[in-house]
């Protein structure tokens, strides 16, 4: 059996729920899941101000406060929150083991997802990154202001590390369910053709890459199984593994939470679309031969997944800068509330003329932000929460808008108020996405080691 | 009167500008029930104009659960929406409300 434990879903996570994991014995090895488009973009930013940077801040905690004591008792950690620099990061943890006195220890980074500065050469070698969604082909590279251009790696370059004894291996983007299936292929053996076995992989990695939603995060169906004050602390989910590619879902003993074949099914289907294709760089899984069993308290046993061969090609994920968005709330109350809310569209109308402000969105909280008009509206509420939404090419002008509005303080509708944090908020980065194909001959990762 | 909530449970989420949207059965029986009646045109009826382009629904008879892809449902994506759900986190909920009985 290997017991693998995830300690991170998304860059921000809390990675220490994997301490509970690795100082109670319960698990072989821990994965960290940290990335999405948005976060590269902003991993880009951190690289553009200092070259050494580019990797996840998570990074850092896991070097200095979960390494050590996972190293002492041979856990491996796997980790994509390498971003766009898994060497600066390799580097730093190979630091940070030094200093606190580990020998013996072997980083690994694992590279060659990013494509950005070889877009041209690629082009020129024939690959048109047809736009997965519109079919388009990728005008010039050059001209189109990417920032991010990464492939979805599988699983290969990770259990390449692993066979080579590394204690902590380092990647950019690497498909998320692909991160968990490499230990299961280093452990066991498992051919790159034995399509069940590696489906049932990616489905174990696909329940445990949102940590806390298999566990009664985000759950309907737990909602009313837990205590409010377990959702700030919710026990990571870990699955043990079998050689057959059976395996049980269960969590962290001993720690908040609930598994069960509700907080599973929810999970399976997050974020996927045709549950009989499942397409990863490894295996395409098909979710609609399993089966789900209660196994006891807290765990869920998962069998009968089947796979079909590997997607011909690997998906690769561009970012470009579309601009800056802001936003700001205000309050209106009684009387009148519809009369207030078209004197304040009109007083930001007025303030914004000449400035070029590209989108402005009205959205009305608690009546119908969420759904529109799926929404039943009371005809008069007592109390209208506004968001008003905005963009521009650059945060300068987003900066001016503020003020002017703000300017408007004792000329605006009465009773109005504003919410402080709003004004005193930073823009934010909108990110333009191009998802396209490329063929697997130009892709090479590239694994290297650091030892302490 | 029964909503859809009462026989089913589910979640939402996001990839690029295209949301998911599972309605899991409570029970066999309720998993006849919806499998019968939820079909994609009444989920796309229902979400109206938030839901821009095809609404495609795939069945899993082995978990007793739906998956409906809504497709434009996001507002250009998390990166570029303006929405403050922009993951599309609160569209299973609402569906959910649906009035089953009439």
């Amino acid at each position: 059996m290997l017991r693998i434990g995830s300690a991170q879903g998304f860059y921000g996570d809390d990675v220490t729920r994997a301490l509970p994991m690795i100082e109670g014995g319960h698990v072989d090895v821990v994965c960290f899941e940290a990335l999405s488009e948005l976060t590269l973009a902003i991993l880009r930013k951190d690289m553009l101000a200092n070259p050494a940077r580019g990797y996840t801040f998570d990074v850092s905690i896991i070097a200095r406060e979960i390494l050590p004591k996972a190293f002492a008792r041979k856990i491996p950690l796997i980790t994509n929150g390498g971003g766009l620099n898994p060497t600066a990061a390799a580097q730093m943890i190979r630091d940070t083991a030094a200093k606190a006195g580990l020998t013996g220890l072997k980083v690994a980074a694992v590279t060659g997802d990013d494509i950005l500065a070889r877009l041209p050469e690629l082009q020129a070698a024939g690959e048109r990154f047809l736009n997965m969604d519109t079919g388009e082909a990728l005008a010039d590279a050059a001209n189109q202001a990417f920032v991010t251009a990464n492939v979805y790696l599988g699983a290969a370059p990770i259990v390449e590390a692993l066979q080579n004894g590394a204690d902590i291996v380092i990647t950019g983007r690497v498909a998320d369910p692909c991160l968990y299936l490499a230990p299961m292929i280093a452990k066991y053996g498992w051919a790159w053709d034995d399509w069940d076995r590696l489906a049932a992989g990616i489905v174990a990695g696909h329940l445990l890459e949102c940590t806390g939603q298999v566990v009664g995060g985000n759950s309907i169906a737990a909602m009313n199984l837990l205590d409010p004050a377990d959702l700030a602390h919710l026990g990571y989910p870990i699955a043990h593994v079998h050689e057959d590619g059976t395996f049980v879902l269960t969590k962290t003993p001993g720690t908040a939470g609930c598994v069960s074949v509700e907080t599973v099914k929810e999970q399976l289907l997050y974020e996927i679309h045709d549950p009989a294709h499942y397409l990863t760089p490894d295996v395409t899984a098909n979710f609609t031969t399993l089966r789900l069993t209660p196994d006891g308290e807290n765990r869920v046993r998962v069998a009968g997944v089947t796979g079909e061969p590997r997607p011909e090609k690997l998906k690769v994920s561009m970012g470009r800068m579309e601009g800056y968005m802001r936003e700001l709330i205000f309050t209106l109350g009684y009387p009148a509330v519809w009369r207030k809310y078209e004197l304040l569209q009109g007083m930001i109308a007025e303030s914004w003329k000449g400035l070029p402000i590209e989108r402005v969105v009205y959205h009305r909280l608690g009546i119908d932000s969420l759904f529109e008009k799926v929404s039943v509206a009371p005809d008069y509420p007592d109390e209208l929460v506004v968001r008003v939404m905005f963009t521009a090419a650059d945060p300068d002008t987003l900066k001016t808008a503020v003020r002017r509005v703000m300017a408007n303080g004792l000329s605006c509708p009465p009773g109005m108020s504003v919410s402080g944090s709003t004004v005193g908020g930073d823009p934010r980065v909108i990110l333009g996405l191009w998802s396209s194909l490329i063929g697997r001959d130009h892709v090479q990762p590239l694994v290297t080691y650091l030892e302490v | 009167m029964r909503r859809l909530f009462d026989l089913a449970y589910g979640r939402s989420g996001d990839k690029g500008n295209i949301a998911n949207v599972s309605v899991i059965a409570r029970t066999p029986e309720d998993y006849a029930e919806i499998k019968a009646k939820l079909t994609a045109e009444r989920v796309k009826a229902f979400y109206g104009d938030l839901v821009p382009g095809n609404v495609i629904r795939y069945e899993l008879d082995n978990i007793e659960a739906l998956n409906f892809v809504l497709h434009g449902a996001l507002d250009g994506g998390a990166t570029r929406s303006l929405r403050i759900d922009p993951l599309g986190k609160s569209l299973a909920g609402i569906l959910l409300s649906m009035e089953w009985d009439t």
